[in-house]
């Protein structure tokens, strides 16, 4: 058996096990569980707790899903942090190291970034959540001993598109951002993220040359400079698309949703190379006190519910982790909203470990050939 | 007749003489030398804090990040210097970031001589309030919210756009480019250098330009000769910040650079944040430090610390 964190796998036998367990786990779970019956004896409720998100429609969507729901059920306000999550990450390590208060409590970070902070062991134990059961294999992290942080749902980094510039059909290559007529007109997340893997196979490379010989990305994204890229983060793809300043951009599907869904004519495809998937987690910080850290971990298991997960990923337009929840009408059926072992088949998944290992490397270079 | 009462001593007096045998006894006067050291403790205190989180800087700089723990290694090594040296990015950035500093400091010193002489020395109320306000407008809008406006104005359905497109004249990409970032850097600088420069120019006598014109010399005669020499110390003073603010900029190369115009600091954060290496960004900031203050030195070897002053203090 191949050892997962060596080599690249896609994540359709895990997938294909936790269908066939759907029924079995949304039964167990009477599936609108949400908060556990709380004890008698419950620590003391903080007046609020701190939940770092990412702004626009992330925001809006953990707020109508998780936190408006979680504030009914306890009378606990939520404030949420926009602060970037690289950015919290070093002020919550060294809160934890030199023994304050972290500046948050409960951190919706990515899986790369969360794994690296459970590896440096800042992360609270969530292996007592009740929600946790019954979720999709892939809430779980790989690589770390038990539940120091939890997948919350899947993510597809699209070939997003303006509508006017493909009046025949989607462009069915990622290789259609090389075309002249897109010169500093196509755009990617600037620290290269979701797109080294789609790199790697446009440029004629395999999955299994990952990491170790990642010459075949390295060569297309030369090509790609050359048409001088715009690199930004989420909120820039939707401002970019709505200025008329790029016509394709790698990003997430959500971002090209939330254009959409604002007006702009832009749609989303899946090429033919396949796209990344990836996945977002929680986690609570260690070094809160302990009443607070029990309500932030009542927050994740409260997120983890199927009402929470139902409403909180339709309006990000992302696939959950708990099973046998209806995907968004204008996502049903879209390959970029995968839901079925077809639909990953056609998706390319970096295990988290290689992520994790080998990012800062990949950045590193990434930013060498995009500085040029 | 007169009065025989006798002299009341006024209750304020009595109250000033017991705050002074109280500042006495508080402060003795063989204390009065440490006042001079007093007053210098502020900024002491600023500068220790500074000089403290630079130590801590230096001594991340030299620690290599365990990429298993994304802990710093408890042993000292070169290796964040190695990588440095090793990867000609940061070369390409660092020249990046220099060559900007040139020349947005050659453009603001240009551009801000004669705003800041025409505003010193205008007739005009008028004139000199609105030159005032055209100087001190910009402070009250943040560096971000500017490059926003930026935006505005030169991207592909900005303001430039807009009237060359009415003009039948197609279109321009200015923004997310060097040349963008450097229109957004100048913006943003012009008015450091102004403030810096006013007061040079309001330290020159009127009269002596009057009395260079009155010899015979015409106008750029009597600037060349008598105003620039003499307005030295501002354009020193005015260069060096421009040029240090400029080279350690982050938000204008950031949001105007559209991701492949990086400077320095963007390098240093994204060795802090995007990829959690506060040793490799300890590093480029230590490098940075470094750079900026050799810089900044050499200027006053070729120039002399006497254009800001200190020597005509000294020589009285």
């Amino acid at each position: 058996m191949s050892d997962p964190t060596k080599t690249p796998n896609r994540l359709v036998l895990p997938r294909r096990r936790l269908l066939k367990s759907t029924a079995i786990g949304a039964a167990a779970l009477g599936f609108g569980r949400s908060l556990p019956a709380l004890a008698q004896d419950e620590p003391a409720k903080p007046d609020e707790i701190i939940v770092r998100a990412w702004g626009g429609v992330w925001v809006d969507s953990l707020d109508a899903g998780v936190s408006q729901g979680f504030t009914e059920a306890t009378g606990i306000a939520v404030r949420h942090d926009l602060t970037e999550d690289n950015e919290l990450q070093p002020r919550i390590w060294a809160a934890v190291a030199q023994g304050r208060t972290p500046p948050i409590h409960v951190n919706w970070d990515t899986t790369t970034n969360a794994t690296k902070s459970a590896l440096r062991g800042v992360c609270e134990d969530l292996g007592d959540l009740a929600n946790l059961e019954g979720l999709f294999p892939a809430a779980a992290p790989i690589g770390l001993d038990g539940f120091p942080i939890v997948n919350v749902y899947s993510y597809v980094y699209v070939l997003a598109y303006r509508d006017e510039v493909f009046p025949d059909g989607p462009p069915t290559s990622w290789n259609a951002m090389l075309e002249p007529r897109f010169r500093g007109r196509v755009a990617l997340y600037d620290d290269g993220i979701g797109f080294h893997p789609v790199a790697q196979i446009a440029g004629g490379g395999t999955l299994e040359q990952i990491p170790d010989d990642m010459e075949p990305a390295w060569a297309w994204l030369e090509r790609l400079r050359e048409q001088e890229p715009l690199l930004g983060e989420d909120p820039d793809f939707t401002n970019w698309f709505q200025t008329g300043e790029i016509d394709l951009a790698c990003t997430i599907i959500s971002n090209a949703r939330e254009a959409r869904l604002n007006g702009i004519a832009v749609s989303w495809t899946v090429p033919e190379e396949g796209c990344k998937v990836d996945t977002d987690a929680l986690w609570v910080p260690r070094g809160l006190p302990e009443n607070e850290t029990y309500w932030a971990k009542q927050y994740v298991d409260y997120a983890l519910s199927a009402e929470a997960q139902q409403t909180w990923c339709n309006g990000l337009g992302l696939p959950p982790m708990r099973p046998g929840l209806t995907p968004p009408e204008d996502l049903a059926g879209d390959p970029a909203y995968p839901d079925s072992p077809e639909d990953f088949d056609r998706l390319i998944a970096v295990p988290t470990p290689i992520l994790v290992e080998h990012e800062s490397d990949w950045f590193a270079r990434f930013n060498e050939i995009m500085q040029s | 007749m007169p009065s025989t009462r006798s002299f009341r001593y006024p209750l304020t007096w009595r109250l000033l003489d017991l705050a002074e045998e109280a500042r006495r006894l508080l402060w003795p006067a063989r204390w009065r030398r440490a006042v001079p050291y007093g007053l210098l403790l502020p900024a002491i205190l600023l500068v220790g804090v500074i000089v403290a989180g630079l130590g801590y800087m230096a001594d991340y700089s030299l620690r290599e990040l365990d990429r298993s723990t994304f802990l710093l290694a408890e042993e000292y090594s070169l290796a964040n210097f190695r990588t440095i040296a090793e990867r000609p990015v940061y070369l390409r950035i660092l020249w990046r970031s220099l060559l900007a500093a040139v020349i947005v400091t050659a453009i603001c010193l240009v551009l801000a001589f004669p705003y800041a002489y025409m505003m010193v020395r205008t007739a005009s109320p008028w004139a000199r309030k609105a030159l005032l306000i055209g100087l001190f407008l910009p402070f009250f809008i943040g560096q971000v919210v500017r490059a926003y406006g930026w935006l505005i104005v030169l991207g592909q359905q900005g303001l430039l756009n807009s009237a060359l497109g009415w003009l039948g004249l197609g279109s321009v990409d200015v923004i997310y480019s060097y040349p963008g970032v450097l229109i957004g850097l100048v913006q943003y600088m012009l008015p450091f250098a102004v403030l810096m420069l006013a007061p040079a120019i309001t330290a020159i006598p009127e009269d002596m330009e009057l009395a260079s014109q009155g010899l015979g010399a015409r106008w750029p005669a009597t600037l060349w000769h008598v105003v620039l020499p003499m307005a030295k110390p501002g354009l020193v003073a005015a260069g060096v910040v421009v040029f240090t603010i400029t080279l350690t900029d982050f938000a204008i190369p950031e949001i105007l650079g559209g991701g492949t115009t990086d400077f320095i600091a963007n390098a240093i954060y994204d060795g802090f944040f995007a990829i959690s290496d506060a040793g490799l960004g300890s590093a480029l900031a230590v490098m940075l430090v470094a750079l900026a203050s050799f810089l900044v030195a050499v200027i006053f070897a070729l120039v002399g610390v006497g254009t800001l002053g200190y020597v005509a203090e000294r020589s009285r």
